[in-house]
Formats: C-alpha cells, sequence, structure tokens
C-alpha cells in the first residue's frame, strides 16, 4: 500500500510512459483507413478573395476532398462565437463581435487564415494539392499595430465597425483617481509594451475525427486544453448537430499554456471531411503554421499613470491600455487587454483609488486568446514598472517604498478598487522573506566582482498579486471497482501539470486509500459530465476542490456501513486518517474495509459524482526577485539569481508546484528578454520560426531557489488552495526587467521595452538613457 | 519534399560523375543546412549524391606546420581533436561553438564552407588563417574562395576534398551569438603568424570579410588596445530584427579586441 | 526505391524507402516507434534526437538512407528490461518532465552527453541541452536530473 498525504512531493505516475517514449500524443493516433489534411492559408494580411479555382488540385491523384470557403459557407456550418465575460463598454456600449467561420469567406484578415482544406490519400499528396489551388487574391492595405488600427483613417477590417474597435472597456473609479491625480505631490507617467509572444508547446497542435454513420456520431481526438467546452462549440456552433453525437477526447497533450484551448477552425473542417468521406482524418500542424495560426498573447500598448507623494506614499493608479486582438473576437480574445488586464492592477500594494481603460483592437494578425497568465502578468508589469520608474525619477528607494505602500495583513480582507476580493495572505512577510533568500548584505560584493569583470549588476524586487479563472464549475466521478480499483474521472485538464498524479493523490489521501489503486481519466467528454478543461490556474482549485468533494460525500456515505460493521451507530462513528472510529468502543475500521465490505451492497453504493462550483475566484500572491549582470559592451544579460515566495495557500504536492513556478517564471524570462512576434505593416510575420522567434534555453536560464508561504490558507474553497499555474509568468516580467534597469541606473537607463535585445540595451547605454515616456500612446489617449 | 534519386559514390571521381548524370543534382554532406532547406521546399534537386561514402574525406592530418581537415569532418570531431585542440586551439573551439551538440554530429567543414551562409563560423577561420581549399580539380586561397552570400568560388559539381590550415601562432575566435538561431550575430576570428595578422569577420555583413585596418594595427602591437579607435564602416554591414548595421559594427570591435585578449593567453599553436 | 538495412535498439530492421523519407518518419511510420517527437520543422527543437552509431542526432535532419547499414538507438531502446534507466529515474525523481513532449530527445541527449563527459559540470550540462527545447520545466530539474544521474552512473 502506497500512503500519500496532502503536501507530499509524491513523484508522477504519467512519467513511466513518457520516459519510455509510450506517450499517447496526438500525432501518435492513427485510424485504420485515415486519410490526411491539409490548410491552404492566406500568404496575405489582408486580401480579398476574388476567386478560388480548386481544379487543378482536384484532378491530382490521391486528392479527396478540397473545400473552400464559400463551399463551407455554402454547407451551412455555423460560426465560432467568442465567450468573453466582458461584452460591455463603456457608457454601457456593446462588444463588436464579427462573424468568425472557420474558413475565410471572400476577405482573409491575417496571415495564416484558412482560406482552403484539403484531404488526401498521403500527406504529401495533401501538401502537393495545396500549391494546386489557384486563389485570385487582391492584397488590401492592412494594418496589424493596434495603436495604428485606432487612428482615423486607418484601413479597417470590417466595413461596419469604426476605429477597428472591438471594444472600449473601463474599471474602477475615475472621478477618485482624477482627484488624487490633482491632488497628488507628482503625477509620473510612462508609456510601455507587453510585448506579443506566443506560447510554442512543444507539441503542435492536431486531431484525428472520424464518422460512425450507424450511430451517427463523430469522435475528435484533439491535442486541446478544453474538450467539453469546445465540444460544445464545434457540435452546437458549427456543425449544427447534438453536442452528445460529438465524443471529443484530449489524448496526452504536449503542453498548451493557452495556446491550445480555444475553438480552432480545423476540427470541425476535420469532421466534416470524415464524415463526407466516410473514413478518419487526421491533420496535424507543422511548427511554420503555427506561428502563423496558433493564438499569441500579451501584445498590449499601455499608458500608466500614478499619483504619489514625495515620501512615497501610492494614492492613485490609472492604466490606459490597448490591445490587439486579430481580426476576430477568438474564445475569449476581447477580455485579456480589458477586464483580464484591469483586475489585478495595483498588484498588493494599497491604492486608494485606481482607474483602468483597455480597449480591444481588431488587427491584421494572429488571434490573441489567453496565454499562461492572460491579463494578470500585463497588469502586474504596469504596475511594478511604474512604481520603479517614479522610484528612479524621484529618487526613491525602490524596495522602501514598496515595503512602505504594501497592504499589511490587518487589512485583509479588502476589497480592492477593481474589484478583487483580497481576502488573506501575508504581503509583507512574503517580501521581506524574498529580500533575506536574495541576501541583500551579499550585493556590495557581487557588484564589485561584476564590475572588476567588466559587468553591471542589477537587482528587482516584485511582488504580485494573481487571481484565478476559467471555468467556475468542475466534476469529479469516482467508481470503486470489485477488482478493488478505483477510477477516478475529473473535467479539469492536465496538459503537462500531473493531474494524473495530484489528484489521486488528494483522492487517495482524504480517503487514507492506496494510492497506486487509483486508476485516473482525463479529458473525454464521455467521462464526466461537464468539464472545465485547462486554464486559470483552476486545476487544484476547482477541480481539486471537486476531487475532495467526492472524498467527502464518499465519506458521509460509507459512514453507515462502517457503523454497521464497528457495530456502533452512524453518529458516534467518527473519520480520520483513513479509518472509521467509535470513540466510545475504541473500536476502528478502515476506509479499504469499508470499500471491501460495501461490494456486498447493491452495486455503485459508494460510487460518487461531485460537482463543485467556485464562489469566488481566489488570489494566489507572492514576491519575485532577480539580479542580473550587464555587460555594456555588447549588451549581453545575464540572470545570476532568482528567488520566489509564493503563496498558493495549502500546496498539495510541492515537487509540481516547483514545476509550474519554474516553468511560468522561464517563459516570462523569454518575454522579457528574447521572445517576440514581430508583423510589418503589411501584415507579415517576421518572427515566425525558431531560427527567429527565441525559445529560452537551458543555457540562458537561472537556477531558481522557491519556497512556499502556506500560513494563509484561502477560506474560499474547502482545500484552501488558491492555484499555482501562472503565477511563474506574473512575477518574471517586473523581476527580470528592473533588474536590469537598476543594472544600468549609473547610464542614466530609466526605461525600455520587452524583449530587452543585446542591441536595446547597448543603444540605451550609448544614448545615456534619452527616452520619450509618453512616446507610444501619445496618439491613443 | 520532392523524392529525389539517392546515390552514395565510393570515391570523389564517381561522386563527380554522378552529378555531370544527374539534371539536377546536390551534394549531400552532412545534410544540416540542406535538408531543413530542402524540407521547406526551397530546393527540390532531382539527384542527391551523398559524399558519407567516400572514404578519406573525413581524415584530419596534423603536422607541426598545417592542420588538414577532410571535407566530411564533423564539428563534433574537430571539437574533439587533440590533436587540432593543440596546433590550432581556437579552430576546436569554434568548431564546438556551432550550432548544438545533434547539428555538430553531422555537419561538416565541407558543407559549411560550400554553402557560405554569411552567418556561419567556419568561414571566419578559413579566411583569417589563411587556409588552402582543395577540391577535386584545384587549390583555392581562402581570400578566393568566399565570393558572396551564399556564394563561392566552387565551380558546378565541384567538391571540396580538405582544408588546409596553417599552424598560426596565436589565433582566437569571439562570437556573439544571435540569441535565437545561435548563428554568428558578429564573430570575429584573428590570427597572427609571425608579424603578420589577419582578421575576418563573420555574420555581419552578406558574406565573410577581412579588416585591412585591424589587422594593419595589430601587425604593429598585437594587443586589445591597438584596436582603440578602428571602426568598420557599416554601409555594408547586415540590418535584420536582430542586430542593426551599427550594432553589428559596434559588436566587431568588441569581439575583436576579446579574440585578441584570448589570443594572448590561451591562443597559442605550437 | 531504395531498400536499407540497420538496426534500430538492437534489432535488425529492412525497409524499402524513398530518397526523401526522413529518418524520423521511418522510425515513427515505418517501424511505429512513436516515442520519437516531430516539434519543428527548422531542426531546432531537438525532440526526434535518437543516436546513429551512438552518437545524438536530430532524426528530421537526416535521411534514412543515410542510416542504411547504422545502429541507430530511440528512447524505446534505452530501459532495462524492467524499469528505467539511471537517467529517466533521476528525471522522474526530479520532476524533470511534465507534458513529456520533449522528454524522449532529452533523454537521448542526455545519455550522449554523459557517454562523452561522464563528470560534466551544471555549464557544460546546460550547454550540452543546447539543441533541446523545452516549454514546460524552465530547465532546472532537468539539468539537476543529468547531474544526479551522472553521480549515479559514476558510482
Ligand atoms: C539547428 C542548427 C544550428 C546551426 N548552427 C550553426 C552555427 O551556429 N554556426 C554555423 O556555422 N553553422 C550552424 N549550422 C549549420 C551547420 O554548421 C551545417 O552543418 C553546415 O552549415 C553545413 O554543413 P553540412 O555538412 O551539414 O552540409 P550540407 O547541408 O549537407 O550541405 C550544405 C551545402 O554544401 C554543399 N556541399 C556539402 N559538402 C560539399 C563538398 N564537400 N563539396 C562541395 N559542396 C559541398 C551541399 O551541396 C549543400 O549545398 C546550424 C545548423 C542547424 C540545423
Ligand atoms: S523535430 Fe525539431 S529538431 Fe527535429
Ligand atoms: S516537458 Fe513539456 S516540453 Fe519539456
Amino acid at each position: 500500500m502506497t500512503d500519500v498525504h496532502i503536501g507530499d512531493a509524491v513523484r508522477r505516475v504519467e512519467d513511466q510512459r513518457f520516459l519510455t517514449g509510450q506517450g499517447n500524443y496526438i500525432d501518435d493516433i492513427n485510424m485504420a483507413g485515415q486519410a490526411r489534411a491539409a490548410v491552404l492559408r492566406s500568404p496575405h494580411g489582408h486580401a480579398r478573395i476574388n476567386g478560388i479555382d480548386t481544379s487543378r488540385a482536384e484532378a491530382l491523384d490521391g486528392v479527396l476532398l478540397v473545400i473552400t470557403g464559400r463551399q463551407w459557407l455554402a454547407f451551412g456550418m455555423g460560426t465560432l462565437p467568442t465567450k468573453t465575460g466582458v461584452r460591455k463598454g463603456r457608457n454601457d456600449t456593446d462588444i463588436n463581435e464579427p462573424p468568425r467561420h472557420c474558413m475565410a469567406i471572400d476577405t482573409a484578415r491575417y496571415l495564416g487564415e484558412p482560406v482552403a482544406f484539403v484531404v488526401a490519400e498521403t500527406q504529401v499528396i495533401a501538401n502537393n494539392a495545396l500549391e494546386l489551388i489557384d486563389v485570385d487574391f487582391e492584397p488590401l492595405e492592412a494594418v496589424s499595430d493596434a495603436v495604428k488600427a485606432l487612428a482615423p483613417g486607418a484601413p479597417r477590417l470590417w466595413d461596419d465597425i469604426p476605429n477597428n474597435l472591438c471594444i472600449d472597456f473601463e474599471l474602477g473609479d475615475l472621478e477618485g483617481t482624477e482627484k488624487a491625480f490633482a491632488e497628488a505631490d507628482h503625477v509620473i507617467t510612462l508609456d510601455l509594451e507587453n510585448n506579443r509572444v506566443t506560447a510554442v508547446p512543444i507539441e503542435t497542435r492536431g486531431c484525428v475525427g472520424s464518422y460512425d454513420a450507424a450511430t451517427e456520431t463523430y469522435t475528435l481526438y484533439n491535442a486541446t486544453q478544453n474538450v467539453h467546452a469546445n465540444r460544445d462549440m464545434f457540435a452546437e456552433n458549427v456543425l449544427g448537430i447534438d453536442k452528445q453525437k460529438l465524443h471529443h477526447v484530449a489524448p496526452d497533450v504536449g503542453g498548451g499554456f493557452g495556446a491550445k484551448n480555444s475553438a480552432y477552425p480545423e476540427p470541425p473542417m476535420v469532421l466534416y471531411a470524415a464524415k463526407k468521406l466516410g473514413r478518419p482524418v487526421k491533420w496535424i500542424n507543422t511548427r511554420s503554421d503555427s506561428f502563423l495560426g496558433d493564438t499569441h498573447g500579451r501584445g498590449q500598448t499601455s499608458r500608466v499613470q500614478i499619483a504619489i507623494n514625495n515620501d512615497g506614499t501610492f494614492l492613485a493608479l490609472r492604466t490606459e491600455t490597448v490591445g490587439g486582438i486579430g481580426a476576430y473576437c477568438w474564445t475569449i480574445g476581447p477580455f485579456t487587454p480589458t477586464g483580464g488586464s484591469a483586475r489585478t492592477q495595483g498588484g498588493p500594494y494599497t491604492f486608494p483609488a485606481m482607474y483602468y481603460r483597455g480597449r480591444a483592437v481588431f488587427t491584421n494578425t494572429a488571434p490573441m486568446d489567453p496565454y499562461r497568465g492572460a491579463g494578470r502578468p500585463e497588469a502586474t508589469f504596469q504596475t511594478e514598472r511604474i512604481i520603479e520608474y517614479a522610484c528612479r525619477k524621484l529618487g526613491l528607494d525602490p524596495v522602501e517604498t514598496r515595503r512602505k505602500n504594501l497592504m499589511p495583513p490587518e487589512a485583509l480582507p479588502y476589497m480592492s478598487p477593481m474589484g478583487m476580493d483580497i481576502d488573506c495572505g501575508d504581503f509583507p512577510l512574503l517580501f521581506e522573506r524574498t529580500l533575506e533568500m536574495a541576501a541583500p548584505d551579499t550585493f556590495a560584493a557581487r557588484a564589485d566582482r561584476a564590475t572588476k569583470a567588466g559587468r553591471l549588476f542589477g537587482f528587482a524586487i516584485a511582488p504580485y498579486l494573481e487571481c484565478t479563472g476559467g471555468a467556475p464549475k468542475e466534476y469529479a466521478g469516482v467508481q470503486f471497482k470489485e477488482d478493488g480499483a478505483v477510477t477516478l474521472a475529473v473535467g479539469s485538464h492536465s496538459t503537462g501539470m500531473g493531474h494524473e498524479t495530484v489528484l489521486p493523490q488528494l483522492l487517495a489521501a482524504r480517503l487514507g486509500i492506496d494510492f497506486d489503486r487509483i486508476q485516473f481519466t482525463q479529458a473525454d467528454t464521455d467521462a464526466t459530465p461537464i468539464g472545465g478543461g485547462h486554464g486559470g490556474s483552476r486545476g487544484m482549485e476547482v477541480g481539486g476542490n471537486a476531487v475532495a468533494q467526492a472524498a467527502d460525500e464518499i465519506i458521509v456515505k460509507a459512514t453507515p456501513l462502517a457503523a454497521h460493521l464497528l457495530q456502533s451507530d452512524a453518529a458516534k462513528v467518527t473519520f480520520a486518517d483513513g479509518s472509521f472510529s467509535d470513540a466510545t468502543s475504541g473500536a476502528s475500521v478502515s476506509m479499504t474495509e469499508v470499500i471491501e465490505a460495501s461490494m456486498d451492497q447493491e452495486p455503485g453504493f459508494l460510487d460518487t459524482g461531485a460537482t463543485f462550483e467556485r464562489g469566488v475566484i481566489s488570489i494566489p500572491n507572492g514576491c519575485h526577485a532577480a539580479t542580473v549582470e550587464v555587460d555594456p559592451d555588447t549588451g549581453a544579460i545575464q540572470i545570476t539569481g532568482y528567488w520566489v515566495m509564493d503563496d498558493f495557500g495549502t500546496v498539495i504536492n510541492p515537487l509540481l508546484a516547483d514545476g509550474q513556478v519554474m516553468g511560468g517564471i522561464v517563459q516570462g524570462i523569454g518575454q522579457a528578454l528574447t521572445e517576440n512576434i514581430i508583423y510589418d505593416d503589411s501584415g507579415q510575420l517576421i518572427t515566425g520560426s525558431l531560427m527567429d522567434y527565441g525559445l529560452p534555453r537551458a543555457d540562458v536560464v537561472p537556477n531558481m531557489v522557491i519556497d512556499y508561504y502556506e500560513g494563509a490558507p484561502t477560506k474560499k474553497n474547502p482545500l484552501g488552495v488558491k492555484g499555482a499555474g501562472e503565477a511563474g509568468c506574473v512575477g518574471a516580467l517586473p523581476a527580470v526587467v528592473n533588474a536590469v534597469l537598476d543594472a544600468l541606473k549609473g547610464h542614466g537607463v530609466v526605461h525600455m521595452d520587452m524583449p530587452l535585445t543585446p542591441e536595446k540595451v547597448w543603444r540605451a547605454i550609448r544614448d545615456k538613457g534619452a527616452h520619450d515616456p509618453e512616446a507610444l500612446m501619445r496618439d491613443a489617449c | 519534399m520532392e523524392d529525389f534519386s539517392y546515390q552514395k559514390p565510393k570515391t570523389v571521381d564517381d561522386a563527380r560523375e554522378a552529378y555531370s548524370a544527374s539534371a539536377d543534382g546536390l551534394f549531400l554532406a552532412g545534410g544540416q543546412t540542406i535538408l531543413p532547406v530542402m524540407k521547406l521546399g526551397l530546393a527540390a534537386p532531382s539527384a542527391v549524391i551523398d559524399l558519407g561514402g567516400i572514404e578519406g574525406l573525413r581524415a584530419i592530418l596534423v603536422t607541426d606546420s598545417v592542420v588538414s581537415i577532410g571535407a566530411m569532418a564533423t564539428h563534433a570531431t574537430v571539437a574533439a581533436s587533440g590533436d587540432v585542440r593543440q596546433a590550432i586551439p581556437a579552430l576546436s573551439d569554434l568548431a564546438g561553438m556551432i550550432g548544438d551538440p545533434q547539428v555538430r554530429t553531422r555537419g561538416t567543414i565541407g558543407g559549411s564552407i560550400a554553402n557560405n551562409d554569411p552567418a556561419a563560423d567556419y568561414p571566419a577561420a578559413v579566411l583569417a588563417l589563411n587556409a588552402t581549399i582543395t577540391t577535386d580539380k584545384r587549390q583555392i586561397a581562402a581570400d578566393d574562395f568566399f565570393v558572396a552570400m551564399f556564394e563561392t568560388a566552387l565551380e558546378e559539381g565541384e567538391i571540396i576534398t580538405n582544408v588546409e590550415f596553417p599552424v598560426a601562432d596565436a589565433a582566437a575566435y569571439a562570437k556573439f551569438a544571435n540569441p535565437a538561431s545561435r548563428f554568428a550575430l558578429a564573430g570575429v576570428f584573428v590570427a597572427r603568424t609571425g608579424n603578420s595578422v589577419r582578421v575576418a569577420v563573420t555574420g555581419a555583413g552578406t558574406c565573410v570579410f577581412r579588416v585591412a585596418d585591424m589587422e594593419a594595427a595589430l601587425a604593429k602591437d598585437f594587443s586589445a588596445t591597438a584596436l582603440d579607435g578602428i571602426t568598420v564602416a557599416t554601409e555594408n554591414l547586415n540590418t535584420d530584427i536582430h542586430a542593426s548595421a551599427e550594432y553589428r559594427g559596434h559588436l566587431i570591435g568588441v569581439m575583436a579586441k576579446r579574440a585578441v585578449e584570448a589570443a594572448q593567453t590561451k591562443g597559442g599553436g605550437k | 526505391m531504395p531498400k536499407i538495412s540497420l538496426t534500430v535498439n538492437n534489432k535488425p530492421v529492412t525497409q524499402d524507402v524513398e530518397g526523401r523519407t526522413l529518418l524520423v518518419e521511418l522510425i515513427r511510420e515505418g517501424l511505429g516507434l512513436t516515442g520519437t517527437h516531430i516539434g519543428c520543422d527548422t531542426s531546432q527543437c531537438g525532440a526526434c534526437v535518437v543516436h546513429v552509431n551512438g552518437q545524438p542526432v536530430k532524426s528530421c535532419t537526416m535521411l534514412a538512407v543515410q542510416a542504411d547499414g547504422a545502429e541507430v538507438l530511440t528512447v524505446e531502446g534505452v530501459s532495462p528490461d524492467s524499469g528505467l534507466n539511471p537517467i529517466q529515474q533521476a528525471l522522474h525523481e526530479h520532476h524533470g518532465l511534465q507534458c513529456g513532449f520533449c522528454t524522449p530527445g532529452m533523454v537521448m541527449t542526455a545519455t550522449a552527453l554523459l557517454k562523452n563527459n561522464p563528470d560534466p559540470s551544471e555549464a557544460d550540462v546546460r550547454h550540452g541541452l543546447e539543441g533541446n527545447l523545452c516549454r514546460c520545466t524552465g530547465y532546472q530539474n532537468i539539468v539537476e536530473a543529468i547531474m544526479a544521474a551522472a553521480k549515479t552512473m559514476r558510482s
């Protein structure tokens, strides 16, 4: 029997198959008789499609099917609607939501937008057929930059949408903020950019679809993060079928980080073709096409302003953001630059007044949808950058100033001006501990050593405040089998985070049963009636609590049987540490024994399906700190130290939590230093391959020291967990960028936009920090 | 990728013949450049002639005065060769900086210089060390070999068989890598033999090139400070999303100094 | 179509392949060994790393015909009959994998790295992973695992 507890660093069960090459990813799935698909994508950022001639492609031996946008429309296929939570803008205006079809209809609005779909006997034939499709494109003027897209006279993506504006959103207290701005000793303004990036999970997307004519049921294996929600979209919105007629399963998924969250256009085309051809159809994306058609993230231009007094007291924060969301409203695309980036403005500091305005803007670029953090990294970056900048401008000490303004624990619970219910935590404690870990007393010596080697030493600390998100409901189903196996099916979804280990760990610990007996299922629309998939750091917060709730219900059901076995009375029997006991008689019986005994009851006696619904989202928080060394001759940056204290509430498995934090930090480091999605003015992607898009590699990332504060479990959910999946990304951007700027302070450098390429650093030094703080948003505010 | 006929001749003569006999032939060495190019559909030869079966093309021979490297010697072998390291440590260092371990397992010196990627590392060594390129037809001096971006003095169907590097008194290579691709954003190879100094720059221009002013200054005084104030004209340098011509020009200066310093401390050959 | 003979994980294999067939295609589609993955089309990611004659290569950047007569080792061939080898075991212990997609390439690269350098420094290991991208782990636990495996294998 394997005993596991909450808080144990249980090693993962899924590792065995991944380490030996036995994982079952989408490209490993092959169905008898399958045909292969390929997608013709727009080579233009914006172009009218005057006609498509598919005859040469259709004539190619082995080509089975060619579909164009016009045909797709004629089949009666529906559109993919947005599920954004923000639908109302300022002055009660409605969101502009143009129709999003799976294929471009008459106009292609971004490079890589599907224009035609081919199915053939082999991949080679399908790919060759793409080259035989003659499309009469008439290139149109494009606009890829969101600020430019808002300007009067900018090319329009949609005839009926003025200024390319999807939604103009606001939150907070404008009047209070303006008043504080009028009264403060200083108002400091900084325009900054949160560069556009993309998730690049190492496995590209792909799917295999089939259709069973006898039952009129489709089956879709899909590298997705979200089987239930996307099933509903594909079935009900696009194909116009009952959702019961689509069985949607995700096999092992090779990373997602948000980029496999959305309802993408290819799976419905695959399903249509599978039915039409009466044989399974497989489509696997290439990396090159992933850069064009996978969702991107961040990509915001903002003006951030702080009202601050001479003594460093913060009075108010105001942020105006413009975010390009691509040509359509994707699954939650319009949410990120609006509500998603508003909520955690101000971080863990006391800001008596705050105001946020975010405009989501249509651009001729790939779609924007969640990327790890979706709004919180942006908000934290904006907050921490304006604080650091203000300190530099006013000669205030950045550590002291932050310390002074952190919300004290006595102030909690606190409803932030952005509507966040900040219930618990100890921000000053985490701040001090992080600082201690970084050992500031060694900085002078480290700076000295760096100087001797011709480098500049820098340090920054960045507290962060997070919030969870994603679908609020989750289901966990537990069944007990005759042979002793216990099955656990959960609707949340791991694309690498380790649910297959940690959720059984939780169930085993809660029930006191053998961990090895639990068989785990996820990401299958037949296995759970509902499922919220993956996103918003919800796995443990919602999925974990569903498992805990199922365990608690099982205990309740088992108690009368235990009492019977103990020849006692249910009211007298208590459950603890895996056993039911009767305090009066001292007798006890284990859960395992009760489960065995339950096999003599009616079938499924203890089987339980529990649905947990989150009330209020929880508030993970913590603090990052980094040291860097900069080579002033070349501008090269090396991160030399990295420390984190996180408050995720109760930590169920610290090993897995570490993994989430490290992975998130390195994605943040990537964005801060090397990753950048760049489009030119015609909507061509300049950084569309791993030769130009710089993913972090092993030799550029530092060793990270991570610790947890578990003194403030949240009462918002029974497990007391706060969500761990995105926090690494949230804290890393300001920690790294501010540390580099600290290193350059002797050269007068006060600001640089990400990514901090060596050339930018070198130029900033050469130009002695010359910088226009209002350059980016002058035309947009 | 379009299909092609595949041949693996055993001699250089057979390889040349196979090439002449094909409509659109292509030599294949390590494949670390040409296969990615073919996968993206940017080259579609009718015949691929694999040089991997030819005896002797992988040989590395080191004497007191010359390091001779067979065209098919891989970056990994050159990086690991004790003989090369002893004679021209900068050359092993350079080979060890190319790409990643897997690329070094397969990629070859012949392929690298035949390809003449403007950001490749080997061309800098070949030019600075004043190497001689031997082909199936003739010998070509380094100064005549690298013609323009992806262009060399090689004629149609000409096969590089080996590269001979005279052993220098001191040499070093300093590379500033492109953070994304890890090719050279600017790489400078400096070699001193007696009173003569050669400085070759890769990554910064459309083709590897020498810097006469630096060579003259270093010939008088082989020290980093001798390079103070020497700038490289930026008109002919590359500007792309990774670096401007101006920055590349600056990097050349920094990397040249670092190469000189390294050559002074550990770059000595014999 | 060229016929090639090679050994894959010590088993002799004879196959007809097209000239253009990549080694990774032979391994995944021809032989059904799907542990070797494809993560890119520009030879950058390293998800496809296998050994050819004992050295690590990107199997997406080598023709199958070039492996004629060679000994090929894939992730399916590195474990002892029961359980995991020291590198796999260390990756498991140190949580050096999340989604697992890069993992086979990491295992093969690490195996070659420790064969060529049994006592690497941390910098050696990080440098040795230059051709392998991982988007999940942030590399730290992979590096720790390889260092730990090196220690186990030396003793
Ligand atoms: C991920 C990655 C990273 C890389 N990083 C770097 C780097 O940092 N620095 C760097 O310099 N390079 C780098 N390279 C390129 C690498 O060094 C290649 O190995 C090299 O450029 C070409 O050598 P090859 O043997 O692979 O040649 P191939 O790709 O086989 O051939 C290249 C060209 O040369 C021709 N050719 C080959 N051999 C001969 C010969 N003997 N005679 C005549 N013509 C011949 C071929 O016909 C072909 O046109 C990288 C490659 C990859 C995939
Ligand atoms: S598949 Fe990416 S390097 Fe081979
Ligand atoms: S574990 Fe997911 S890419 Fe490495």
